[in-house]
């Protein structure tokens, strides 16, 4: 009772500062046996606004929080950001298999986009660049590499989540992707350093990095909108996707608990949440929830309320039925369970993108957009391509089964990359027909660059960032379709190299030529012309003539 | 060889019609950035569906062609594939009429061969089937000296300023023009001292119609495009050369290799370099001003930033034109064997860089030296023969320089 009492104290001292810390897990077992583990942390800052990008300048009102990441909160006021995404991902996130991720910014590598106000004293383009540097400080990720040559600004796509105030300004968006940053643990330690109760109590204490970053795909995201309602929120993701058949300690077995998963469980709850709450979704299957039994039942999710349970917190999920024929019922769950359920499909949109092409100076680019429902779904194709690789835009060839169909690229806008500087940005409104697969094709030249623009490793190519797909839900066909963009895997390109051991070897052997060439050809104009008179062979043969 | 040459011309206009485009349209060897018909499909694409083909990507074309290829001319094949066997044609035909009006033959005994040495000669008819928009320049350039050698100062300066749109060095050829339009275009490499009928007045009025044609031409080109990016886009990239695709030429693996804080200075100094030739050439040659531009045009196919192997050779197919410095000629086998070298390496090195992956970029590298070794070998010995005619053969003696 004591406990309690302390904890509605420290409730009625959030409330006073209204802000509000809620924590959530959601467990979710995947048609192959994996599970999914996403890990949410909201900040909610209560009936504050963003700063408006026309007080840069000027001092800004003094900021103290309690539970709210003031770290990230200075950030967000010095640049006056109003809506910023950061996404760090490792791995590809497998639509086929795993469906929709439950946050769906799975783009591999760093993505960053942030909506920023215009601002008479500092150009929109400075405070990107400043609010990359920072969030490069903050989370010990390379984002200052999302510099010019990888930020484009989208027409279409990447539509605010939250609200955009008014601030007689208009709003602008940039976005930049970074295939090949990869998260790692350095990127959790600061990232955890933003929650009120850090790792020792709550849900957040289940953030184990040896399990995390061992885990098939893992990523974490970074999400910061505003609602007038509400007010500011900062929502801190850690999305896995674990696999529970290699870290069973019973034999191969899909069952999991949290002690499996994480090797951890929750000591105690963190006394400053206001919700903190594990979702566990399953969708099918005979299975048992041991003990704890769910405080609540909605249907295929049970959904358990740390503080209410007793502590240290387990929960575990098992399949009785399996027990007969473990490794076997591994394998057909590895294997064969997405072929056994061919017919109903994780996505409704499947998306799929290759690069082929044998040599190093041009390639085609391979897009198939598969709709698995029954009615035509617009898509907007979102393409931003470093210099690295140009499009022929002129060459895009749109098929469905074999059939040619330039019409369904309703309409498109196009920035045509610069030779060393920004990237190519393309967005096509794609209808994909009901129950087919559209076909794109596009040659593309790939770039020559000087040697210092390559990378260390520079043979092993370079990541392409992903494609995205964005469906375009119209309000009147509401048939309880479920379209979240998509992101296609990285793409890695092969460029020529030079050879980086010869550029005195270059320098010297080119300069000879020009200055061989160029000295004969003065010689022969600058000189006079003689007349020699040449010895008759008769006089000259007798003295060479035992040559 | 009657039948030659119009054998020659069907089977140029019957090679249009097959699909040997399609596997050359990417070859570095015949294609420049500067020249290449993807690159100007791409800008003739960009600037229907209203996007500014100037403000960015690999779109490097004259706002000239943009306009030519976006309204008048279909894209469709085997259209284009025509219009470059007909620019074949055409410069064939004028390398032909050079040579009449230069030998003040009219028999036309040697058009045949004369046509013949532009229609086979693979340097040229390679390129001219990857839709090299070089074939385009080739044919301006020779129309322009047909004009300048009939003495007709507007269409020859007209037509050199259209040449200059579509690659800025042609400019350079503007004082040997001015000359030819006022001197005979006879050979006058035997007589060296006849007296120059050139004059001052007539020279800079020429200049000032050059200058005209030029601001014509750009007025036009900004109509069309409706700012000056283009002139960036066209006439920059060969100044600051931001795509380095391998070419046959000197700038592109120098300018890979260059450390950064040195390429502006090196840029500079190979654009100048192209400057220095003009003047001593001119002066030397002042009895022929043909002959000056025919040198010119084999240094430039050298040195010129996003040279094609069409470049050197409309120069060794204008050699035909210049049959008096034949027996002059130091080392034509040296050349020929330099050629014969330069031309089997180069295709395949290339491949072995980009398509095999078996070799790297220094081999490439090494066959375009060759390659600059063999022009430049041709252009020196035609130098040297072109001044060594004017002694003719004595014998006992032998003329060398001093």
């Amino acid at each position: 009772m004591k406990l309690l009492a302390f904890c509605f104290g420290l409730f009625a001292v959030v409330r006073a500062h209204d802000e509000e810390f809620r924590e959530h897990l959601h467990l979710r077992h995947l048609d192959d046996g994996r599970v999914s583990a996403l890990f949410s942390f909201t900040t909610l800052l209560k009936d504050t606004a963003p700063r408006s990008p026309l007080s840069i300048g000027e001092d800004d009102i003094p900021q103290h929080y309690t539970l709210f990441p003031l770290a990230l909160g200075q950030v967000l006021r010095e640049h006056a950001v109003t809506e910023v995404h950061l996404t760090l991902n490792a791995g590809k996130w497998d639509y086929t298999r795993w469906g929709y991720p439950e946050d769906p910014a799975v783009a591999t590598g760093a993505e960053l986009w942030a909506w920023m106000g215009e601002s008479p004293s500092i150009s929109i383009d400075e405070r990107w660049k400043g609010l990359r540097n920072s969030l490069a400080g903050l989370f010990c990720a390379s984002l200052g590499s999302l510099d010019e040559m990888r930020t484009t600004s989208p027409m279409y796509s990447f539509r605010p989540e939250g609200s955009l105030p008014l601030f007689n300004q208009t709003h602008k968006l940039r976005h930049a992707l970074l295939p090949s940053e990869h998260v790692c643990t350095e990127n959790l330690t600061p990232f955890v350093k933003l929650l009120p109760c850090k790792t020792s109590t709550g849900i957040a204490s289940l953030l184990n990095p040896h399990r995390l970053f061992d885990a098939d795909w893992h990523g974490m995201g970074v999400h910061v909108k505003w609602d007038p309602k509400t007010g500011i929120s900062v929502q801190l993701n850690f999305q896995t996707v674990l696999d529970p058949v290699r870290h069973s300690s019973r034999g191969q077995r899909v069952d999991f608990s949290l002690k499996t998963l994480f090797d951890r469980e929750i000591p105690k709850a963190c006394p400053v949440a206001a919700d903190s709450v594990i979702d566990v979704f399953m969708a099918e299957g005979e299975y048992n929830i041991v003990a704890p039994g769910p405080s609540i039942m909605e249907g295929e999710l049970a959904k358990f309320i740390v503080p209410e349970l007793p502590m240290p917190l387990d929960i575990a999920v098992r399949w009785p039925g399996e027990a007969s024929n473990l490794f076997m019922n591994v394998l057909q769950y590895s294997n064969h369970a997405p072929a056994s359920k061919q017919n109903s499909h994780p996505t409704n949109i499947e998306v799929l993108r290759t690069l082929t092409g044998a040599t190093q100076s041009y390639g085609k680019l391979h897009v198939e957009v598969k709709n698995n429902l029954d009615s035509d779904v617009d898509v907007i194709y979102v393409e931003t391509m470093p210099w690295l690789v140009q499009f022929y835009i002129h060459t895009l060839k749109l098929s469905v089964d074999g059939k040619e169909r330039q019409d369904l690229l309703k309409h498109f806008s196009y920035k045509p990359s610069e030779a060393h500087g920004r990237p190519m940005l393309f967005e096509g409104v794609l209808t994909v027909p009901a129950k087919s697969t559209v076909r794109l094709t596009l040659d593309v030249l790939k770039s020559f660059l000087r040697y210092t623009e390559h990378q260390p490793d520079a043979q092993r190519g370079w990541d392409l960032p992903p494609a995205v797909f964005i469906p375009i839900t119209n309000n009147n066909s509401s048939e309880g379709r479920i379209l979240r963009r998509l992101y296609t895997p990285a793409v890695l390109v092969d460029l020529a190299t030079p050879d980086f051991s010869m550029p005195y070897n270059v320098i010297i052997m080119s300069s000879t030529l020009i200055a061989l060439i160029f000295g004969s050809v003065f010689n022969l104009l600058t000189r006079k012309f003689v007349a020699l008179p040449v010895e008759g062979p008769s006089e000259s043969e007798p003295s060479t003539g035992t040559k | 060889m009657a039948y030659a040459i119009p054998a020659a011309i069907a089977g140029r206009f019957l090679l249009s019609f097959t699909s040997i485009y399609d596997s050359l349209k990417y070859d570095h060897l015949l294609t420049s950035p500067l020249t290449s018909y993807p690159r100007l499909q791409e800008g003739v694409f960009l600037y229907k569906h209203g996007i500014d083909p100037y403000s960015g990507g690999g779109f490097y074309h004259s706002p000239l062609l943009l306009s030519l290829f976006s309204t008048v001319l279909p894209q469709y094949s085997p259209i284009p594939q025509l219009l470059w066997a007909s620019c074949d044609i055409i410069s064939a035909y004028s390398l032909a009429q050079i040579w009449r009006l230069r030998s003040k033959d009219e028999t036309g005994r040697r058009d045949g061969r004369i046509a013949g040495s532009y229609l086979l000669n693979p340097y040229l008819f390679l390129p001219s089937l990857a839709l090299s928009t070089s074939s385009l320049e080739n044919a301006l350039f020779l129309t322009a000296i047909v004009f300048a050698c009939r003495g007709k100062t507007v269409p020859s300066l007209f037509t050199l300023a259209l040449l200059s749109h579509l690659s800025l060095p042609s400019v350079l050829f503007l004082p040997p023009f001015v000359m030819l339009l006022h001197v005979s275009p006879t050979s006058a490499l035997a007589s060296a001292t006849k007296e120059s009928t050139l004059r001052l007045g007539s020279s800079i009025k020429s200049f000032f119609i050059f200058a005209i044609c030029m601001s014509f031409a750009s007025v036009c080109n900004l109509i069309t495009t409706g700012g000056w990016d283009w002139v960036y886009r066209t006439w920059g990239t060969g100044l600051l050369l931001p795509d380095l695709s391998p070419n046959t030429g000197l700038w592109w693996y120098f300018f890979t290799e260059m450390f950064d804080h040195f390429r502006p200075y090196f840029l500079m100094v190979f654009s100048v370099h192209l400057l220095i030739y003009v003047a001593p050439v001119c002066m030397k040659f002042k009895h022929d001003p043909l002959f000056a531009i025919f040198i010119l045009q084999g240094l430039l196919a050298i040195f010129k930033p996003y040279p094609t192997l069409s470049d050197p050779g409309l120069f060794l197919s204008m050699i035909s034109v210049f049959p008096e410095i034949f027996p002059y000629l130091r080392h034509p086998i040296v050349t020929a064997l330099l050629h014969l070298h330069a031309s089997l390496l180069l295709p395949l090195f290339h491949s072995l860089w980009l398509a095999q992956g078996t070799g790297n970029a220094n081999f490439f590298y090494a066959s375009t030296l060759v390659f600059g070794m063999a022009n430049g070998a041709a252009v020196t010995d035609c130098m040297w023969a072109g001044l060594r005619v004017a002694f003719g053969q004595k014998d006992g003696v032998e003329y060398v320089q001093e």
